[in-house]
């Protein structure tokens, strides 16, 4: 759900490896993120709505991942996947680290880029930091 | 009681005046600053500026002291999340949600929201009691049993006319209750109690029999 | 310039002292008229309103009294009054419409916020929403 550069990306990868995949968004123009060999299924329609997920065959799938820059339609989608639907594995981007923190708590499985990649720039940074200092001495 | 409202829309505002005239503590939170400013200015200082579904917005909201917690915005995400958070985050004893699409109901009542209101719902429910030909009309819905309280007229050439209650054979768990008939006092009708046309009735049904009340009533 | 009717919100700045010391030279001599000095404690919304929170009510006691002590020094009585509300702003102003001052003074000190000037939210709104004339004090600080 959510056709954005990581939705369009994460759907080709999964798609060149031979899952059965269907990505959805509100915006048809979306859909030209995706790779010009993307074999799955591009469908228009809303996360938050049971049927426009009915559609896209949410009922048989394995996985599902929420990755729309709104925070709360990611979370509402994925609650409805997994709670109304029965999807075994939902995955859901939120980039509120504390909403990511309370929804993780409560069953959602949440990733929360802001504290990931903050994470990992710190890392980055402290890292090259010794070598740095040598040199500079 | 403490009360906050997150949303200071046309809904937010009327049901904050109406709170605050019973009486009630309370406190709307609201994204857009120009309506923030106008509310302030109508009610006093019972409007911040902010998002309901920011942790920090509702710690300093004192959301921890609230009785209760009542998401009235326009879109169903928000109102979701918020109440969720007010509910195991700050652990409000009684959260409240607007719907604006009644296919969410379910979604909300699965994630425990304590009470959920579909505006759609509401209207469309009104207007079926305006609707002569309607067979059945929603009264109240009991969630937590499954059963509902419909209202239903018999129409003058209902095959229900000149039986009693025992012989109509009902759909199982479905009760009559009352029986408002022109020119008498509304009564508990029992198993031999005689239906006439025009009888109004409030039955108690489930979502699966009401069908099947409905006909058994008035005829297919 | 001289008025009847003065309200001076304090807030323990160093500007408070010489604001009082202003107001009682604007107001009519032999004491025919009224300086209300008040204090408003401003209280979270995650406490009731009427919470006793102690070391700001001390704090504002306090305040209140040395006030009281610099207007005698200027031969002046002040009334005093200690308010808690959720906002300073609007309780200011809503104190001086239902006392119909004539005038609000107020000292202010230069603020900076993230590095930049800045004069508060209770000032702006005070300035906006006067039901009078409005005299700030700004004390230079270096």
């Amino acid at each position: 759900m959510g056709c954005g550069r990581v939705g369009g990306k994460l759907a080709g990868l999964l798609d060149i490896e031979g899952h059965n995949v269907t990505i959805l968004d509100i915006d048809e123009y979306s859909f030209r993120r995706l790779p010009p060999e993307f074999g799955g299924t591009a469908l228009v329609g809303n996360g938050t709505d049971e049927d426009a997920l009915k559609k896209a065959g949410i009922e048989k799938a394995d996985a599902f991942i929420a990755l729309t820059q709104g925070d709360n339609r990611n979370i509402m989608a994925c609650q409805i996947a997994k709670h109304i639907f029965n999807v075994p594995r939902v995955l859901c981007r939120t980039y509120d680290p504390l909403r990511q923190e309370l929804f993780g708590s409560l069953g959602i499985e949440t990733f929360s880029p802001t504290t990931i990649f903050a994470q990992m720039l710190k890392e980055r940074l402290l890292k090259a930091k010794p070598t740095g200092e040598k040199k500079a001495k | 009681m403490y009360i906050i409202v997150v949303g200071g829309g046309q809904v937010g505002y009327y049901l904050a005046k109406a709170l605050m005239d019973e009486g009630h503590e309370l406190l709307v939170l609201e994204k857009d600053a120009a309506r923030t400013a106008f509310i302030c200015n109508d009610l006093g200082s019972v409007c911040v500026r902010g998002d309901g579904c920011e942790m920090t917005t509702l710690a300093e909201a004192g959301a921890g002291r609230a009785d209760m917690f009542i998401a009235v915005t326009g879109e169903d995400e928000d109102n979701l999340v918020s109440c969720q958070a007010a509910k195991h985050k700050f652990n409000v004893p009684r959260t409240v949600a607007r719907i604006n699409n009644p296919k969410n109901e379910t979604i909300f009542k699965k994630m425990g929201i304590d009470v959920t209101i579909s505006s759609t719902n509401i209207i469309m429910e009104s207007i079926e009691e305006e609707m002569p030909t309607h067979p059945l009309t929603h009264l109240l819905d009991i969630q937590e049993q499954g059963l509902e309280i419909v209202e239903i007229k018999i129409p003058p050439h209902s095959p229900a006319i000149g039986k009693t209650v025992k012989e109509l054979s009902l759909p199982a768990g479905n009760t009559l209750s009352l029986i408002i008939r022109s020119q008498q006092k509304p009564f508990v009708p029992d198993k031999d109690t005689i239906l006439e046309a025009e009888d109004q009735i409030i039955a108690i049904t489930t979502p699966e029999s009401e069908e099947a009340l409905g006909t058994t009533l008035r005829g297919s | 310039m001289e008025f009847h009717k003065i309200l001076v919100p304090v807030t323990g700045s160093t500007a408070d002292d010489e604001a009082i010391r202003l107001a009682c030279r604007l107001t009519k001599k032999k004491n025919k008229g009224k300086i209300w000095v008040i204090y408003v404690v401003t209280v979270k919304r995650s406490l009731p309103l009427d919470a006793e929170i102690e070391p700001e009510v001390k704090k504002a006691e306090d305040v209140l009294n040395r006030i009281s002590n610099v207007a005698e020094n200027e031969d002046y009585e002040v009334e005093t009054d200690l308010l808690q509300a959720r906002e300073a702003g609007p309780t200011i102003v809503d104190e001086a419409v239902e006392r119909e001052a004539d005038l609000i003074l107020m000292g202010v000190i230069y603020k900076r916020r993230f590095g930049q000037f800045s004069l508060g939210s209770v000032v702006p709104y005070v300035l906006q929403n006067s039901p009078c004339e409005v005299i700030l004090y700004h004390q230079y600080t270096p």
